[in-house]
């Protein structure tokens, strides 16, 4: 771990990345030491306060503190990229390796079940998950889930087709090993990491799709924090005040920057050959 | 060079010469919230269409613009009620329609009015005209409007309102009544000059137009949905007069823009937080009236509303008949008295509601001000975001079973100027179509029918504020505000306003 972080730290844009995350996590754990205020807790009388020492980010429409707001909005943040990457990585990895191990029907099933998947847009697909079930973390996190599956899985498919003809891969079937240690011992260790590259790019757009959905008023309930519905609150009073807008978009600027450089500068370091294509 | 010269020469030259006639004296122009959908009467499509209607067509009487609601004769020379059921008129003469169809008769109006009520015309708007029996002929110019029973409304709702256009017979009939976004004919201050769908709907001044000379020349009305885009073409010169938003209104009157004016009306909107009576946990009247007393509207102007709009005392606005002074639970929360309900209720331990709301701004704001204040009585509240289609077809009872999942709702009427037209939509008929809180009593609904044909405005008055006593007493509602409508427009503009805000643009001139 200490060789990563070593290694991360010698790319300058992956020790940016590298901060910009820790930062990120560190103060999404924290909130409840380093938040000032409750970050639903009203106070009319100040509301559309600019920055103050009082408020270092002004204050929204219902006076609630914005710097709150947004160290708990990335709680949200966190939470719905992780279990969303989590929950699609493991669905994604199971169907994948079904695919590409299993025979040719099954393998057409699951692909024709991930094209179809792809032909729906999220946004539709969470409209109409939200029009049945109703807005919450739940339902984003179900919804992003879903449209993530297929990315994992044609990785994990096309890897597996690949590996299972190789040599070691069919030495180890005439010697008579289980189905389950090929895979578990064989092809999912040769897969991982090209994984964990793709699911560390994919945790900004998961965050920024988190942000879109409360946006548009399709993610977490009020008066639950999100980066994505303080924007929302800002687009409407861009004209009283432009600070819950600037409240709501640094920290996805910040995010969106810092899990992308740090996703790039691992996959130089775990894929050196990619590096050299590019 | 010489290309290039000329090149810059034709851009100034075709440019310069646009922006001249954009600004043009006599060339005003308006916003409106919707494209116009039709010119037809019998199918308008509400207010935006009305405000075109205004312009083309003439009506026995015509809104008063100014702060107290009133009428101006239009086409009328005189219109007076000679019974509870029988309203006399007589034409002006010499009023033309254009395309050569003559001049305007009794004919013309007793067509006009009775083809809305004809059933096989299916207009939309037959219910404005209530109970409408027929228009009796008298003379060329002389008629009768006679009704089945008693109609107040008449001179509120249809007369100077949409079914009150009057339309030529023979002009309707040589297009066989197909009239959509062209028109055979008008007599109005305006003539369509051009419809640009999305874009804008032009019109110039009708020559042969009764009233003389119409106030302006030109006037281009153009549809823009968001009240924002609208104050930023506003503010950048395109347009003479928009509707703005309300969290626009302290900041527009901190600093205004240059050679504007914004004033502000009470809106006859209604807003209200619901309560489902039949649903299981609503259905205990004691927990409905902690709610109630738990909800502050004060902090909602200030949260949603941002100080323009003030709380309502029920569904019918100020300056109708039947308006309350004052509502039966006053606006501010009494947490107190909220504990007392709550205790009465016999419920204990966690509660919890739902709000359903429309996604919008002000709803949002507006349900998460209710949600702190339940809190302080113990009471959870979870809100429901609904888009559009989902929030219209959650109170309706052909939809699916949903209605009954219905706790709280936050809603918001339009209303005309009449209360008959707040009322109507929570009698007992009404629920699972409009009456969301299925809200049934049959003093209210016997009031409802009797109100309608009162003649009497006091005692047409008392009867809709007792209606309103008794939706309140139900727990069943609380009622929010009627909003307000802010305006801007610019000081080379005259405009005249219904005092709801709403504009009429017959009335508009150049200052």
């Amino acid at each position: 771990m200490k060789g990563v972080i070593k290694k991360i730290s010698s790319d300058p844009l992956g020790l940016i990345g590298l901060c910009l995350v820790t930062l990120m996590v560190i103060s999404a754990l924290g909130a409840p030491i380093f938040a000032p205020y409750d970050p639903i807790q009203l106070n009319i009388m100040e509301r559309l306060q600019g920055p103050s020492v009082n408020h270092l980010l002004g204050t929204d429409q219902l006076g609630r503190d914005l710097f709150s707001r947004v160290l708990f909005g990335g709680q949200v943040a966190l939470k719905v990229a992780f279990l969303t990457i989590g929950l699609a990585l493991i669905v994604g990895i199971v169907l994948g390796l079904i695919a590409g191990y299993g025979p040719a029907w099954l393998d057409n099933s699951i692909m024709l079940l991930f094209d179809t998947i792809r032909s729906v847009p999220t946004i539709m697909l969470a409209l109409a998950a939200v029009t049945v079930v109703g807005p919450s973390i739940t339902t984003v996190i179900f919804v992003v889930a879903v449209s993530s599956i297929p990315n994992y899985g044609r990785i994990v498919r096309t890897q597996t087709l690949t590996i299972k003809s190789k040599d070691f891969v069919k030495a180890e079937k005439l010697m008579g090993a289980s189905l389950l240690r090929i895979l578990s011992i064989h092809l999912l260790p040769n897969i991982l990491g090209p994984l964990l590259i793709l699911a560390s790019m994919d945790i900004p757009t998961v965050i920024a799709l988190e942000a879109g959905l409360s946006f548009l008023g399709m993610g977490v309930k009020p008066p639950t924090p999100s980066w994505g519905s303080i924007l929302n609150d800002g687009f409407s009073l861009i004209r009283n005040t432009p600070w819950p807008i600037i409240a709501g978009s640094i920290p996805l600027v910040l995010a969106t920057l810092g899990f992308t450089f740090l996703g790039e500068s691992l996959r130089d370091l775990l894929d050196p050959k990619l590096r050299k294509l590019l | 060079m010489k290309f290039k010269t000329a090149i810059i020469a034709l851009f100034i030259s075709v440019f310069g010469l646009s922006s001249l006639s954009t600004f043009a004296a006599d060339v005003v122009k308006v916003r409106t919230y919707s494209d116009l959908k039709s010119l037809d009467p019998a199918f308008s499509g509400g207010v935006f269409d009305e405000e075109i209607h205004g312009l083309i067509y003439s009506k026995l009487i015509q809104f008063k613009p100014g702060r107290e609601w009133g009428y101006n004769l239009d086409a009328a020379e005189s219109i007076e009620q000679t019974s509870p059921t029988t309203i006399d008129f007589k034409l002006k003469e010499g009023i033309m329609f254009t395309n050569g169809f003559g001049e305007m008769t009794a004919e013309d109006v007793k067509y006009s009015f009775e083809r809305i009520v004809d059933s096989e015309v299916k207009s939309t708007n037959s219910p404005d005209w209530g109970p409408l029996k027929e228009v009796v002929v008298n003379s060329k110019y002389e008629g009768t409007i006679v009704f089945n029973e008693p109609y107040p409304p008449a001179w509120t709702i249809a007369l100077p309102y949409i079914v009150g256009n009057i339309i030529s017979k023979k002009a309707w009939e040589s297009v066989d009544g197909k009239v959509g976004t062209t028109t055979p004919s008008v007599s109005g201050p305006y003539l369509l000059k051009e419809w640009q769908p999305k874009q804008k709907t032009i019109f110039v001044s009708n020559p042969d137009w009764h009233g003389g000379k119409s106030p302006l020349n030109e006037i281009h009305v153009i549809p823009i949905d968001d009240e924002s885009t609208a104050q930023l073409a506003f503010e950048a010169g395109d347009i003479h007069y928009t509707r703005v938003p309300m969290s626009s209104v302290e900041n527009l009157k901190a600093s205004p823009p240059a050679n504007s004016i914004i004033e502000e009306y009470p809106s006859l909107f209604y807003v209200w937080v619901g309560m489902n009576v039949e649903n299981e946990l609503l259905s205990n009247q004691n927990l409905r009236k902690a709610i109630q007393h738990a909800i502050d509207v004060p902090s909602i102007m200030q949260a949603s509303y941002f100080g323009a709009a003030v709380p309502s005392t029920g569904i019918i606005a100020p300056g109708l008949v039947g308006h309350r002074s004052e509502s039966l639970v006053a606006p501010e929360a009494n947490i107190a008295k909220a504990k007392e309900y709550l205790v009465a209720s016999g419920l204990s331990g966690d509660i919890r509601v739902t709000l359903d709301i429309l996604n919008k701004t002000a709803n949002v704001t507006t349900a998460q001000v209710i949600q702190a204040n339940l809190a302080q009585v113990g009471i959870t509240l979870d809100i429901n975001l609904h888009e559009s289609g989902a929030f219209w077809s959650l109170g309706d009872d052909t939809a699916g079973d949903r209605y009954k999942d219905i706790q709280l709702i936050l809603n918001r009427y339009s209303m005309a100027p009449d209360p008959s037209y707040a009322t109507a939509w929570f009698v007992t008929s009404q629920k699972g179509v409009w009456n969301w809180e299925r809200f049934s009593d049959a003093a209210f609904d016997t009031l409802e029918v009797a109100a309608k044909s009162e003649v009497d405005n006091t005692k047409r008055g008392q009867m809709y504020q007792r209606m309103q006593d008794i939706m309140e007493n139900s727990g069943a509602y609380r009622f929010i505000t009627h909003e307000a409508t802010p305006v801007i427009y610019s000081n080379s503009v005259n405009p005249g306003f219904r005092p709801d805000g709403l504009p009429l643009f017959r009335y508009f001139s150049n200052n």
